[in-house]
């Protein structure tokens, strides 16, 4: 296809979310380019009725959300190319957790993400349970903490006044 | 006076007036032969001389040379005797005048050195008391200032104490939440959180992705 020419608006499906993802997304496709050059080499050039590996459902929903064609060897050739790019330059969010986050939440987290933020955004997951709840969200340049902990940290001063208020009442 | 007593006075008188006449005769005659005898009698001194020097020779023989040596050398050992006698109470008594003599020197240079002495101690016990009472006074200020510290110090302790109690709670507080429901929040609860928080950032944050 040629519309992978141009720097590619890839949508990245809600599968896919991290960095590590997305590097198994790209050995995938190697692997597929690697198999429909030796299929093309057996039948001596004619790419005619190649045999369409299995595929993982990561990668078919990336292909056919960016409805790109496989059996086309250029198209493939960019794409890789564009994904080795995207690998070491797309955009990582790191978000911390005070628990373990569940597939269907970063899904949901993802897809917010790329629609408001980064089509391309990455993201990467963290565990620390001190933060009680809420995320601690780290871009490529600041730091933003949502968790609970902040919230508690920010609002301190309510238990000294609360304190205060008690030392102060009468008996 | 009996006439008996008279006879025998003159009788005695007459009888030394006799016997003084009989003595000037005797004398008179005695002088009428000597002419005759001076030849004599100078014969005899020369005879008498040398009898005398043969004498002498007998006289101071050996024996009576040892014998006045011995004596010349027990009187000249007396004499020395008695000198060394003489010297010795001399030397005794110079000697006990002197021994008189040095201890009242040295009794006199004793008590001088010991009034210097005990001037000096007691300067210094003067010395020593006023340095120990200026001492003591020194302390009892230094005292007093620490107390006074002390004072500020745990009337600014206190209030450290309690600042650091209202703010050290909220963490306890803060602690205490975070063991209590740390383990209570799952992630599809907070996720209407969350996702108010990145709404509400979202601007920041795209302007940060975009840079």
């Amino acid at each position: 296809m040629s519309e992978i020419a141009a720097p590619a608006p890839f949508v990245f499906p809600s599968a896919l979310i991290g960095r590590a993802d997305l590097a198994r997304l790209l050995r995938e496709l190697e692997n597929l380019d690697n198999d429909l050059e030796s299929q093309r080499a057996r039948n001596h050039g004619n790419t005619e009725g190649y045999h369409m590996p299995n595929m993982s459902r990561a990668l078919s929903d990336f292909l056919e959300t960016n409805k790109i064609d496989t059996a086309n060897d250029h198209a493939r050739m960019e794409l890789t190319k564009q994904l080795r790019k995207l690998k070491d330059h797309a955009p990582v969010i790191h978000m911390t957790f005070a628990s373990e986050a569940d597939p269907e939440s970063l899904q949901e987290l993802v897809t917010w993400i790329r629609s408001e933020l980064h089509p391309q955004a990455l993201l990467s997951v963290g565990l620390q349970p001190s933060l009680i709840g809420g995320v601690y969200v780290r871009t490529p340049n600041h730091v933003h903490d949502f968790s609970v902990r902040a919230h508690m940290k920010d609002s301190r001063k309510l238990i000294v006044e609360a304190l205060d208020a008690v030392s102060r009442s009468p008996q | 006076m009996t006439i008996w007593w008279l006879t025998f006075i003159l009788a005695s008188l007459a009888a030394v007036f006799i016997g003084f006449i009989w003595i000037i005769v005797a004398l008179n005659r005695l002088q009428a032969g000597g002419g005759s005898k001076k030849k004599s009698v100078s014969d005899l001194d020369k005879t008498y001389a040398d009898m005398a020097e043969e004498e002498a020779d007998h006289l101071f023989n050996k024996e009576f040379r040892e014998e006045l040596r011995n004596r010349g050398r027990l009187r000249f050992e007396k004499i020395i005797d008695e000198n060394a006698m003489f010297l010795k109470q001399d030397m005794d008594l110079t000697i006990s005048q002197l021994n008189d003599y040095m201890k009242q020197q040295i009794g006199a240079k004793l008590e001088g050195e010991f009034a210097i002495y005990s001037k000096g101690m007691k300067d210094a016990q003067e010395l020593t008391l006023g340095t120990l009472q200026k001492t003591a006074e020194e302390l009892e200020q230094q005292r007093q200032e620490l107390s006074e510290a002390m004072k500020k110090s745990v009337t600014a302790r206190e209030a450290g104490i309690l600042n650091a109690f209202e703010t050290n709670m909220a963490e306890i507080v803060e602690h205490y939440v975070l063991q209590s429901l740390g383990e209570q929040f799952d992630m599809k609860s907070q996720m209407p959180y969350i996702m108010k928080q990145m709404e509400e950032h979202k601007k920041e944050m795209t302007e940060d992705m975009l840079l």
